[in-house]
């Protein structure tokens, strides 16, 4: 456990069980979402999580930001452990911490003025009174590239990419340092996910923010990122520079997926598609949980847990992978 | 507030404050003493002294009246107030925190449901003593837990948005998120409530008045005069009929205001209704004759219009495409651009806001006939749909029925269509076709028991059940992780190949799906076809800049800045005069705002709606 200590946010050994609803007096069956993951976002990186449904990208999300606590593992803030903070040195905090939705239509209240929501986290940890913060929310929606007069609308006034632009200015409002966006374009058509994405990559630049971005398109990861973390039920599959995992993907998961994405330039040159779907996290596989949709899968993958190790030759780059030296 | 919401209030608003004015003035009306008895012209009628006639002791009615209504209305109004506020609470703070919070709040407000009305207010009496306030008491606590079990309902539905996350991750505190955030998005069904409770609360009361629990004679209520009134029915029916009618009318009014409210509280506005029976029956002009032969499927000039506050808005304009037997096409566009609803007036499935208003859809069946999709009556629609003509969707949850096994779902389209004998392997062999592991356990299953990609592999098997010539997929992958799409298209491939003739339109908006799968492809954008011709063609040389722009914003290859498409599609009742795009594209010129672009033929078997598409690189 030798991460770099200028991370600005760190989760170690991060497990995260949820439990189906059981009966009175028994909790249920406990699904790990989450299983041991470590990640690190450093000051003004963007790092990418990525995996399909039920990997567990927007459970991590959430603990970071410790919406969920973790059921095992910490979540370091500066090297403060967010789970022995005090509730309002917490509340605090999260004027540094902010969150930008998947749904640009639930992620706003229907009933208030996106003036006002935008003005919410500054009221809300003194950084203006409602006055002073009313007039500042107009800067904001400059910012994003949204007319300042609009502040007294509604969001259903405005369509789905203007709504993530509203939704990107509040999580601004506060002037954070770290911000999660989870999977903040998927929702959006193509020519208005370019502009969202954009516009996320220019404030990171202007304003040197730390960037969890959660997708499940490797394509969009690709434009923003600094740094791929590859998830599958709930572990890290491969971690890496966003350049070299896109160059030479190592973990058969990470080939598996980018070979099919569909992509305008590689027309009908993806390999055969990957066997089989993610099992239920309720029953993961024993060892390796990819093994079972796995080409290279051996009798051993079966029996261990792969732990997540630099790859030979490459230094920043490290897979959890029985066969990382051996696959072709 | 705006003068709409102003204008919505006035009338319930205004009724309510008469009602209540008048129960306010009733010490300074020049009324008859409620109380004093003229027993030797008791049920009297009518007269000049007494408008509404006297009542079994000869008391005035009007009087007894505007005087119950005093005691009515402030028992009913202020136990149900007091039930609102003291039962929104518990039922917010149960939901909001659940566990132990839950188990004290919502659940011991429940207990109270078990006890019989009567007997809990039996009860509170004995303990308080009878009067209007105890009334007053146990009326709020027989009510408070029916607000407490909407507001835990709703809380528990909304502290589950994002908006309520979002609120949590600003910072706030739980006050602020509770009055704040929650209070007035569960409000609306709340205000119903209130209108119920206040209505049950003045019926309730007159029959605990009755029993000498609430108001005591000689006082007038509106309950006890209904009591009275009841002995002498027969005699005097007129007796029963003025306190009811106070009552109803008081209730309606107040249910108007109430309703009225939740109305102006929703910021979306009232939903617009559909339009009736008679407006879909409004004619079509008749086909014009077909241009070409008809291939498999040949949409001419189609025009689908929705009704809109200042008339009929064109959503979809003048589409046309063909389509060959064995040939797959993509229709490809954003939100709002009509491709969709292209596809569901092929089915005959539009949803009835949207009226075709022109244009033909010819389609070669089985049986080598041509027939107008557009003109069919519904029972000739309904024999090709499921057989010649199929359908997936985009959601594989919510298409198939959650509470029918799958082999019985895929035995019922068989048997839909004639099928009688060996369906059971029939379904068997549909599954396997599909891809399904263990065919024969899927067909046992319910649709919740399998994965979202073995559902859409159902609906495949579903669709292709009966041999359908035509195969209409409208984003049938969207839904579907990348794995698993790649798996479902080349499913479908395989299934194209394998049933030789079939034609498949491919409704997406993903460009790069296209390429996978599409041997033509169609684009749309804001209700017309801009750009259409072989796959292959027009992505290595769009000749409509929309294509181009959608090809570039596509997330791929190493630029360091993806490239936008400024702006956002307009709204169909505000379209720009000359070409839909003009407002976003970089080659626009005067002329492309001034004159709208007709679709021509830039190449052989490729077409575009733009003025300047030998410029387009």
């Amino acid at each position: 456990m030798n991460a770099p200590q200028d991370a600005l946010v760190r989760g170690e050994g991060i497990t995260r069980a949820f439990h189906r609803r059981g009966g009175l007096f028994s909790r249920g069956t406990p699904m790990l979402a989450l299983r041991g993951v470590d990640i690190a976002v450093k000051r003004g990186e963007a790092v990418g999580v990525v995996g399909e449904s039920g990997c567990g990208k927007s459970t991590l999300g959430r603990v970071m930001l410790r919406l969920l606590p973790p059921t095992d593992g910490r979540v370091l803030f500066e090297g403060e452990d967010l789970a022995t903070l005090p509730a309002a040195r917490l509340r605090a905090l999260r004027r540094r911490m902010q969150l930008v939705f998947q749904d640009p239509y639930g992620s706003l209240d229907p009933r208030r003025t996106v003036g006002a929501q935008i003005a919410d986290g500054m009221v809300i940890h003194g950084l203006a009174t409602g006055a002073e913060a009313a007039e500042r929310v107009p800067a904001l929606l400059r910012q994003v590239g949204l007319d300042p007069d609009h502040a007294k609308r509604l969001p259903h006034e405005f369509s789905g990419g203007q709504r993530q632009r509203i939704a990107v200015a509040r999580a601004l409002s506060t002037q954070p340092d770290f911000i999660v966006a989870d999977e903040p374009v998927s929702a959006l058509d193509v020519s208005i996910q370019a502009q969202v994405v954009n516009l996320l990559a220019d404030l990171r630049a202007e304003l040197g923010l730390a960037l969890m971005f959660i997708s499940h398109d490797l394509h969009v990861v690709r434009h923003l990122c600094d740094r791929v973390v590859v998830m599958y039920l709930g572990r890290v599959m491969e971690e890496g520079s966003a350049a070299e995992i896109f160059r030479a993907p190592a973990h058969p998961y990470t080939r598996a997926l980018l070979a099919a994405t569909p992509s305008l330039r590689h027309r009908g040159a993806a390999a055969a598609p990957l066997a089989g779907e993610v099992p239920s996290i309720a029953r993961p596989p024993s060892g390796c949980v990819f093994r079972t949709r796995c080409a290279f899968a051996q009798p051993r993958c079966a029996e261990a847990v792969p732990t997540l190790e630099s790859l030979p030759g490459a230094g920043a780059r490290r897979i959890a992978c029985h066969r990382a030296a051996e696959l072709p | 507030m705006r003068r709409s919401s102003i204008r919505a209030l006035a009338v319930p608003g205004v009724l309510v404050l008469l009602v209540v004015l008048v129960a306010l003035a009733a010490p300074i009306l020049p009324l008859a003493d409620p109380v004093r008895q003229d027993v030797a012209n008791r049920l009297s009628g009518p007269s000049a002294g007494h408008w509404l006639g006297q009542d079994e002791y000869g008391r005035d009615v009007l009087s007894r009246i505007i005087w119950g209504a005093r005691v009515s209305l402030t028992v009913a109004a202020v136990a149900a107030a007091l039930a609102a506020i003291v039962g929104t609470l518990l039922g917010i703070l149960g939901g909001y925190f659940r566990g132990l919070v839950e188990l004290v709040t919502v659940r011991v407000a429940e207990i109270v449901l078990c006890f019989p009305p009567l007997l809990l207010a039996l009860l509170v009496v004995t303990l308080l003593g009878p009067g209007a306030g105890t009334l007053v008491f146990s009326l709020a606590i027989l009510f408070a837990p029916g607000f407490a079990r909407v507001a835990y309902a709703e809380t528990l539905s909304a502290r589950a948005l994002d908006y309520v996350t979002a609120q949590q991750a600003l910072g706030a505190r739980t006050r602020r998120i509770l009055f704040l955030t929650l209070l007035p998005n569960i409000a609306p069904p709340l205000i119903v409530q209130f209108s119920l409770t206040v209505a049950a609360a003045m019926v309730l009361e007159s029959g605990l008045s009755f029993l000498g629990l609430g108001v005591v004679p000689p006082s007038p209520s509106w309950g006890l005069m209904i009591r009275g009134a009841r002995a002498s029915m027969e005699q005097a029916p007129l007796l029963l009929f003025w306190p009811c009618l106070a009552l109803t009318g008081t209730v309606l009014v107040l249910n108007l205001l109430c309703d009225r409210l939740r109305d102006v509280l929703d910021p979306r506005g009232k939903a617009a209704g559909r339009p009736g029976f008679l407006g879909r029956l409004i004619a079509l002009p008749p086909a014009p004759a077909p241009r070409q032969a008809p291939g498999l499927l040949t949409v001419d000039g189609l025009t689908l219009s929705v009704p809109g506050p200042k008339g009929p808005i064109e959503v979809v304009r003048d589409v046309g495409f063909t389509l060959a037997p064995g040939e797959t096409l993509a229709i490809v566009g954003e939100s709002g651009s009509g491709k969709t609803l292209t596809g569901l007036t092929v089915m005959g499935l539009l949803p009835a806001a949207v009226k075709p208003v022109a244009g033909s859809i010819l389609f070669t069946g089985r049986d080598g006939r041509v027939r107008d999709l557009l003109r069919l009556p519904e029972p000739e629609m309904r024999s090709l749909r499921g057989r010649d003509l199929a359908m997936i969707f985009q959601d594989p949850s919510s298409s198939l029925n959650p509470l029918l096994r799958i082999g019985s779902q895929l035995a019922e389209t068989l048997r839909a269509h004639g099928v009688r004998n060996g369906v059971r392997d029939r379904v068997i062999g549909l599954l396997r076709q599909v891809g399904l592991p263990d065919p024969e356990r899927a067909a046992d299953a319910y649709p919740h028991e399998i994965s979202g990609g073995q559902r859409q592999r159902v609906m495949i098997a579903a669709a292709i059940a009966n041999g359908p010539r035509l195969l209409l997929a409208d984003e049938p992958t969207t839904a579907l992780d990348v794995t698993v799409q790649a798996q479902i298209l080349a499913l479908l491939a395989d299934l194209k190949r394998a049933e030789g003739g079939m034609g498949m339109a491919f409704v997406t908006h993903n460009l790069a799906v296209v390429g996978e799968i599409a041997d033509r492809v169609l684009v749309m954008y804001a209700g017309e076809v801009v750009e259409e011709g072989p796959v292959a063609d027009v992505f290595a040389a769009p000749r409509h800049p929309y294509t181009a722009a959608l090809i570039a914003s596509m997330p791929e290859g190493d630029a360091e800045r993806l490239t936008a498409i400024p702006g956002a599609v307009p709204q169909p009742w505000a379209m720009p005069a000359g070409c839909r795009f003009a407002p976003r594209c970089t080659l626009a010129a005067e002329a492309c705002r001034a004159t709208a672009p007709a679709l021509t033929e830039v190449a052989p078997g490729r077409s575009s709606r733009c003025l300047r598409w030998k410029e387009v690189a």
